[in-house]
C-alpha cells in the first residue's frame, strides 16, 4: 500500500512540472501583457513602460522569467498580483473556501439525487422512468451553465421569489467577520438569528446549476455500472437465495456499482471547479473561478500563474485521494493487478 | 428533527449573541471589486467608486456637475498670473476611526503634504508602498504643472506651477486627489505593515470603511461627523454583482437599491417597470474618427468633410449604440460648460460628398485603410460593426475601405504614433473641464505618440486653447473654447461620432441620488424612503 501510495505521489511531479509550464507559456501567448492592459486612452510614455517592465521583470528573456518562476515557486512563493499587491496564496486561500463550499453542496445534490435515481433505473430498465431519467440526463449533461443559471435567476428568484437571486448572504440583516470563509459555517458561529437557513437558501440556485451536470453523469454512471453489476453471478445467486430485493439491490449491487461512481465524482472535480467559474460570475459568488477570470483579462501573469498552479494542487491532490481511495475498497487495484 | 435544529440554532444565538443590523441600510449593486482603496495608485473607476465614500480632496466637483466648489480647502487665491494658488483648510475635520487606528488629530496641512508627496516625491516613505505606480498623477501631467506644495501654517498650503493652467482646480477634485491621514500613514510604517494603508482606507468622507470581502461585498457606515452634506442611510453596502443580467435581477427581487452599468437591452423593460427609477444623461466622452491629416489625401479639409458627410451617423446611433448614445457635432459632451450648441453638424449626405472630393481633385475609386478599435469602450460599444457600418456607406460614395485592427495595445500604440490613415479612437473625461477634452486636438499632442490622434495642428485653435489655461475665470474661459470648437468643426479633423448615453436604475424608492457627469457614484444625500 504503501509503495502504491508513494508511487501515485511522484506520478504528481511530472504532471505539476507540465501544468506550471503550460501555463506560463499560455498566458503569454495572449496578446497584451499587464503593463498594456491598464494603460487607457492617455497612452504612457516609452520611459515609464520600459520602467514598469523592469519592475514586473518583463524585460528579461522568457526563459528567464520561466526559471525565476520556478525559483520562487520551488520557495513556496505563489507570487504577488500585479492590479491588487496581495499576494496570490493569500487571495487564493480567501476565495477558495467559497468555490469548496459551492462545489461541495453541488456534488452532494448530484450524489444524493443522481444515485438513487440511476440505480432505480437500472432496477426498472426499459420503464417510463428509466427512459424519462436518462432522457433529463441527456439534457442535464448538455446544459449551457450560463443560460440554466440565467433562467433559473429569473424564474425561480424573480418571478416566484422562492430564492435569493445571488450572493451568499443577505447583505442588509447579517453582517459579521468571516472566520473560516465557508458561509454557512462563519454563519453559525455568528450565531445571528437566521443566518444559517439564510446561508444554504443563498445555496440552493448556485448548487443546482452547478450540481446539474455532475448530476447527470452520477445518475448514468449509476445506471450503466449497476446495469452490469446486476448480470453478475453473485446477484443471481443473492436472488436465489430468497433475499428480499432491498437487500439484492440496495446491498449487494449497489455497493459494487458504486465504485466506478466514486472514480466519476474524483474527475468530476475538475468539471466542478470549470463550471463554478461561470456558476460564481452568474451568482456573484466571490469564488477562485471569478478571480481568475479577471486575472486572465487583466493579464495578471502572477495570479493567473499562481492560481492555476493552486487550482491543479487541489484537483491532482483529490485524484490522487480518489485513487488511493479507489485502492482501499478495491484490493485489485491497490497491488497493482 | 426540525424542531431540534431550530432549538440548536436558537441555543447558538444566545451563545455568540444576536448583532442582527436593524439599522437604515443603502445597498449599491457594483460591477466588481477594486484594486485596493487608495485612489492615488488605483487606474478604474470600479476602484474610485469603492474608495470615494472615504475620502475628501482639496476640491470638490458639486454634486451632479462638473464645476468645481471647495472641500478640505474652504476657499483659495490664485496669484502671480495663475502660477501659485494659496489654499486655506477647512478646520475640526476629524478622520475616521477603523478597526486598529483612532486618530489623535484632526485634518490639516500635513495631510496635504502626504497624500501629494507620496505620489510625487521618490524619497517619501510611501513612495514604492503597493506598488507604487500612480499613474493619474502622471497622466494628469502633475509633475511638470507642479513646482512646489508647501505649508505656510498648520491650515495653509502654497501651491506653486510651473505654468499657469487653472484646470488644475478640477485635476485637483479628482479621486487621485484625494486626501488621507498622514497620522495613520507613520502609524502603520511603525507598526510595520505600510500595505495596510491601501487596503483599509482613513479619510474624512461621508462614510467609513467598515469591511471588504473580495468579490462579495464592501460595507460602510455613515460618518456623523461629516462636515459636508450629511449622509442619510446609516449603513452603506456594496454588494458586488459583475453580471448585468444578475444585478437587474437583484433590483427587481429588492436585493439591491441602485444599480451600477444596466445592460441598454434591458432599457426598455427597466423603463416600464414601475418599482424602478432609470435616470440618464450624456457621458463624459467622445467616440471619434480621426482623418490622419499629415497623410493624403486627408491633408485637405475638403476631403474631411466630404467623409463627414458620407456617413449616417443617426443609423451609427441607432444599431450600435441602440439608443444608449447621443449624435456628437463637437468634442466635448453637452454636460460640460462651453458646450457650444450653436454648431450645426455637418448632414448625412452622399451626393454632395461625392461632389466634394471631385472637386478636392480625389477620383474615385479611392482605396482607405479603416482601423475600427478591436474592444468596447464606454464610448464605443462595438468598433467592427460601426467600422462595417462606415465601410458601407463609404462604398456609395466610391471610397473603398479596408477593415484594419490590431490588439488593443498595438492598436492604441500605433494610432498614437500616427501609423494609420484614419482609426476609430475616443476619450474618456478625466476632471471635467474642457482642456481636458480639447488638448486632444492641440498642437504638443500632435508629436508622435501622443494623444492627438488626427495629427492636426491649427496655429490659431492652439493659441487659444493655451491661452484658456490662465484665465482665472470660467465665462472668460468659456468664450474661447467657443471659438475652439467652431475652428475644429469647419476644419473637421476627426468625423465625431458619440456620447455614449450613460443609463442608471435606481428601486423607485431611493431619492436624492444625482448622477455624476464624470461616471462616478456617490450616496451622500441619497436615502431609502
Amino acid at each position: 500500500m504503501l509503495a502504491y501510495f508513494l508511487r501515485r505521489i511522484l506520478l504528481t511531479i511530472p504532471t505539476f512540472v507540465a501544468l506550471m509550464f503550460a501555463t506560463f507559456v499560455a498566458i503569454r501567448l495572449v496578446p497584451g501583457d499587464p503593463v498594456e492592459v491598464r494603460v487607457g486612452e492617455h497612452g504612457i510614455s516609452p520611459e515609464r513602460l520600459a520602467e514598469f517592465r523592469h519592475e514586473l521583470g518583463l524585460d528579461l528573456p522568457v526563459w528567464k522569467q520561466f526559471l525565476a518562476y520556478v525559483w520562487q515557486l520551488l520557495h513556496g512563493d505563489f507570487g504577488t498580483s500585479v492590479a491588487t499587491q496581495q499576494k496570490v496564496l493569500s487571495e487564493f486561500l480567501t476565495l477558495f473556501p467559497a468555490t469548496l463550499e459551492l462545489s461541495f453542496f453541488a456534488m452532494m445534490l448530484a450524489l444524493l439525487i443522481g444515485v438513487p435515481a440511476g440505480a432505480v433505473a437500472a432496477v426498472k430498465r426499459g420503464s417510463y422512468f428509466d427512459q424519462a431519467l436518462m432522457s433529463v440526463a441527456t439534457i442535464g449533461y448538455s446544459m449551457p451553465i450560463f443560460w440554466w443559471g440565467l433562467l433559473l435567476i429569473m424564474f425561480v428568484a424573480v418571478n416566484l421569489g422562492l430564492t435569493p437571486v445571488s450572493g451568499r448572504i443577505d447583505l442588509i440583516r447579517f453582517y459579521f467577520e468571516p472566520v473560516t470563509g465557508f458561509m454557512t459555517v462563519d454563519a453559525l458561529l455568528s450565531g445571528q438569528d437566521g443566518a444559517f437557513l439564510d446561508a444554504l437558501h443563498h445555496l440552493v440556485l448556485p448548487a443546482i446549476v452547478l450540481g446539474t451536470v455532475p448530476l447527470a453523469v452520477v445518475a448514468r454512471m449509476t445506471r450503466s455500472s449497476m446495469l452490469e453489476v446486476l448480470s453478475e453471478d453473485y446477484v443471481r445467486t443473492a436472488r436465489a437465495k430468497g433475499l428480499s430485493p432491498t437487500r439484492v439491490f440496495g446491498l449487494h449491487a449497489l455497493r459494487n456499482a458504486l465504485l466506478p461512481v466514486v472514480t466519476v465524482i474524483g474527475l468530476s472535480i475538475s468539471g466542478l471547479l470549470a463550471g463554478a467559474v461561470l456558476t460564481e460570475t452568474i451568482f456573484s459568488w466571490p469564488g477562485v473561478g471569478k478571480w481568475l477570470i479577471d486575472s486572465i483579462s487583466r493579464r495578471d501573469y502572477p495570479a493567473l500563474q499562481g492560481g492555476v498552479m493552486l487550482v491543479s494542487m487541489v484537483v491532482i491532490t483529490v485524484n490522487v485521494i480518489v485513487d488511493l481511495l479507489y485502492g482501499v475498497i478495491n484490493p485489485r487495484i491497490r497491488h497493482g493487478r | 428533527m426540525k424542531a431540534t435544529k431550530f432549538a440548536g440554532l436558537g441555543l447558538a444565538a444566545l451563545l455568540f449573541g444576536s448583532t442582527a443590523v436593524s439599522a437604515k441600510t443603502l445597498v449599491y449593486c457594483s460591477e466588481g471589486s477594486p484594486e485596493n482603496f487608495s485612489p492615488a495608485i488605483n487606474t478604474t473607476g470600479t476602484s474610485f467608486d469603492a474608495a470615494r465614500p472615504v475620502y475628501d480632496k482639496l476640491t470638490e466637483f458639486k454634486r451632479g456637475t462638473t464645476e468645481v466648489g471647495p472641500g478640505l480647502a474652504e476657499s483659495w487665491e490664485i496669484s502671480d498670473g495663475g502660477k501659485t494658488i494659496v489654499f486655506h483648510l477647512r478646520k475640526g475635520v476629524k478622520f475616521h476611526t477603523v478597526k486598529d487606528f483612532k486618530p489623535m488629530r484632526d485634518f490639516n496641512a500635513d495631510d496635504v503634504l502626504f497624500s501629494f508627496n507620496r505620489q510625487w516625491k521618490p524619497d517619501n516613505p510611501y513612495a514604492k508602498v503597493s506598488g507604487g505606480k500612480y499613474d493619474y498623477f502622471n497622466d494628469m501631467d502633475m509633475p511638470s504643472l507642479l513646482d512646489s506644495i508647501e505649508k505656510k501654517d498648520d491650515y495653509t498650503i502654497v501651491m506653486k506651477l510651473k505654468t499657469p493652467n487653472v484646470a488644475i482646480l478640477a485635476n485637483l477634485a479628482m479621486d487621485f486627489a484625494s486626501i488621507a491621514s498622514a497620522e495613520y500613514a507613520d502609524f502603520l510604517l511603525k507598526k510595520g505593515t505600510p500595505e495596510q494603508f491601501d487596503q483599509v482606507p482613513v479619510g474624512t468622507g461621508p462614510f467609513s470603511f467598515v469591511a471588504y470581502q473580495k468579490d462579495a461585498v464592501i460595507r460602510f457606515k455613515a460618518n456623523k461627523d461629516y462636515f459636508g452634506e450629511k449622509p442619510l442611510v446609516d449603513d452603506l453596502v456594496y454588494a458586488i454583482t459583475p453580471d448585468a443580467t444578475a444585478r437587474y435581477a437583484k433590483l427587481k427581487a429588492g436585493e439591491c437599491h441602485i444599480n451600477a452599468f444596466p445592460r441598454p437591452a434591458d432599457l426598455p423593460e427597466m423603463q416600464k417597470d414601475t418599482s424602478l427609477k432609470v435616470v440618464s444623461q450624456s457621458g463624459l466622452n467622445i467616440a471619434f474618427w480621426a482623418f490622419n491629416t499629415t497623410k493624403p489625401p486627408f491633408d485637405k479639409k475638403e476631403v474631411r468633410q466630404a467623409l463627414t458627410m458620407a456617413i449616417d451617423k443617426a443609423a451609427i446611433i441607432k444599431d450600435v449604440y441602440l439608443g444608449a448614445g447621443e449624435a456628437a457635432k463637437t468634442l466635448i459632451p453637452t454636460t460640460m460648460w462651453s458646450y457650444n450648441d450653436k454648431i450645426v453638424d455637418y448632414p448625412y449626405d452622399p451626393e454632395k460628398a461625392k461632389a466634394m472630393l471631385q472637386a478636392a481633385g480625389v477620383t474615385a475609386p479611392l482605396d482607405i485603410d479603416l482601423w475600427y478599435m478591436p474592444v468596447q469602450r464606454p464610448y464605443n460599444p462595438n468598433g467592427k460593426r460601426i467600422g462595417e457600418m462606415m465601410q458601407a456607406d463609404l462604398a456609395k460614395i466610391g471610397v473603398n475601405a479596408k477593415l484594419v485592427t490590431y490588439e488593443w495595445g498595438e492598436y492604441r500604440k500605433r494610432a498614437q504614433g500616427g501609423e494609420d490613415i484614419t482609426a476609430q479612437l475616443g476619450w474618456t473625461g478625466d476632471n471635467g473641464d474642457p482642456d481636458n477634452f480639447f488638448f486632444l486636438d492641440g498642437c504638443t499632442d500632435g508629436k508622435p505618440a501622443a494623444n492627438n490622434i488626427p495629427k492636426w495642428c491649427n496655429p490659431e485653435f492652439n493659441d487659444l486653447l493655451v491661452k484658456a489655461r490662465v484665465i482665472p475665470d470660467q465665462a472668460g474661459r468659456a468664450k474661447l473654447y467657443e471659438r475652439m470648437q467652431e475652428i475644429e468643426h469647419d476644419e473637421a479633423p476627426e468625423f465625431l461620432i458619440a456620447h455614449s448615453t450613460v443609463f442608471e436604475v435606481m428601486r423607485a424608492n431611493v431619492t436624492g441620488y444625482k448622477q455624476s457627469p464624470l461616471g462616478a457614484h456617490s450616496f451622500e444625500g441619497v436615502d431609502v424612503q
